[in-house]
């Protein structure tokens, strides 16, 4: 679909209370590129660190969001597609189960990562599997929800007869 | 207790009365954001650095900003008071509550006490101090019991969270998130 069409058929009334601010859009601009890099070190060394994916993934999220504020919500959700999100969210769950599933295709527990180490000879395996679920896991499903509830919360309730 | 605990403590109590006082909701939620930068820091304070940064990034960042969001689509309601009117019977019986869990706190162990339980009890925490490394190879006790030991609850609160983004898009009636 087009992307005028589908900025037609979701004009809503949120986006008249967008006031473009130079502090505002100063300000993000100079903090998000950091905020995003802080996010993704806190997944990325939550093992070895303070921190983790929850934490990480949630400020990965709020750089998104605070781009939003900065820019208006709509211009935000033209740019990023709904699949986007859904490809977060649902990549996320997927991933976390397909390591645990591979575990028990090995022949043990639901993520018993010590067999990436003892039967695919995986150096450090353990560590290796917990990243995968904390980074490709936790990270991303953390950061899409939060996304997800801002622009669903900021697009309000669906009423019938409109378009989705 | 040190002065800048005490401060802090002093804080947190102020921002959390004050959320519940203010009649305008706007100032309601930029306390109560202050309350949990508070919170967040006596955290970091107490050596618990990754609840703290769960408080700042959760509670001060992403809760403010779905909390604006949300009484930005509402209308305020035209009043010139401050505060909120007080509800006897209510404050009686919060009061009480606090009361009650306060009665408590001098049972419990010293901060920093090594004899407190829940630091000397050698099947959980000194267990996982001591096999943490060997078991798993990584330095985070907190990330290794989340991702290895209790490997599958932690996927249950994964999958927790994307049932919560599921149910948003329910209650909201959409089928789309952006």
């Amino acid at each position: 679909m087009a992307r005028a069409d589908r900025s037609m058929e979701r004009g809503e009334a949120f986006d008249d209370t967008y006031v473009e601010s130079q502090v505002i859009l100063t300000a993000v601009r100079l903090v998000a590129p950091f905020a995003l890099t802080y996010g993704l070190f806190l997944s990325l060394h939550g093992a070895d660190t303070p921190g983790g994916s929850f934490q990480g993934g949630a400020i990965i999220g709020v750089t998104i969001l605070m781009l939003a504020f900065a820019f208006g919500i709509e211009p935000t959700r033209e740019w990023l597609r709904n699949s986007v999100v859904t490809g977060l969210v649902a990549g996320g769950v997927a991933i976390f189960i397909g390591v645990g599933l591979a575990t028990m295709a090995l022949g043990g527990a639901f993520l018993e990562y010590r067999l990436f180490e003892t039967i695919l000879g995986i150096p450090d395996g353990t560590k290796w599997g917990m990243e995968a679920i904390e980074v490709g896991g936790i990270a991303l499903i953390v950061a899409g929800v939060f996304i997800g509830l801002f622009f669903a919360t900021a697009a309000g309730l669906h009423r019938e007869g409109e378009e989705a | 207790m040190t002065p800048l605990e005490g401060t802090l403590v002093v804080f947190v109590f102020v921002t959390a009365v004050a959320t519940a006082l203010f009649r305008d909701v706007l100032s309601a939620i930029i306390v109560f954001a202050a309350y949990s930068l508070g919170m967040a820091i006596l955290y970091t304070v107490l050596l618990a650095p990754d609840v703290a940064m769960t408080e700042a990034a959760i509670g001060a960042g992403v809760t403010s900003i779905l909390l604006l969001l949300t009484i930005a689509k509402t209308s305020r309601p035209a009043s010139d008071d401050l505060f909120e009117e007080i509800h006897v019977p209510g404050l009686i019986a919060v009061s009480a509550l606090a009361l009650v869990l306060l009665t408590t706190v001098p049972d419990a162990p010293a901060v920093g006490d090594p004899a407190a339980p829940v630091w000397s009890n050698p099947d959980v925490t000194q267990y996982y101090i001591q096999h943490t490394y060997d078991d798993t190879g990584v330095q985070n006790a907190v990330t290794a019991v989340l991702a290895a030991y209790r490997g599958f609850d932690t996927f249950g609160e994964a999958v927790v969270v994307f049932a919560a983004g599921m149910a948003t898009l329910l209650v909201l009636n959409r089928e789309v998130f952006a």
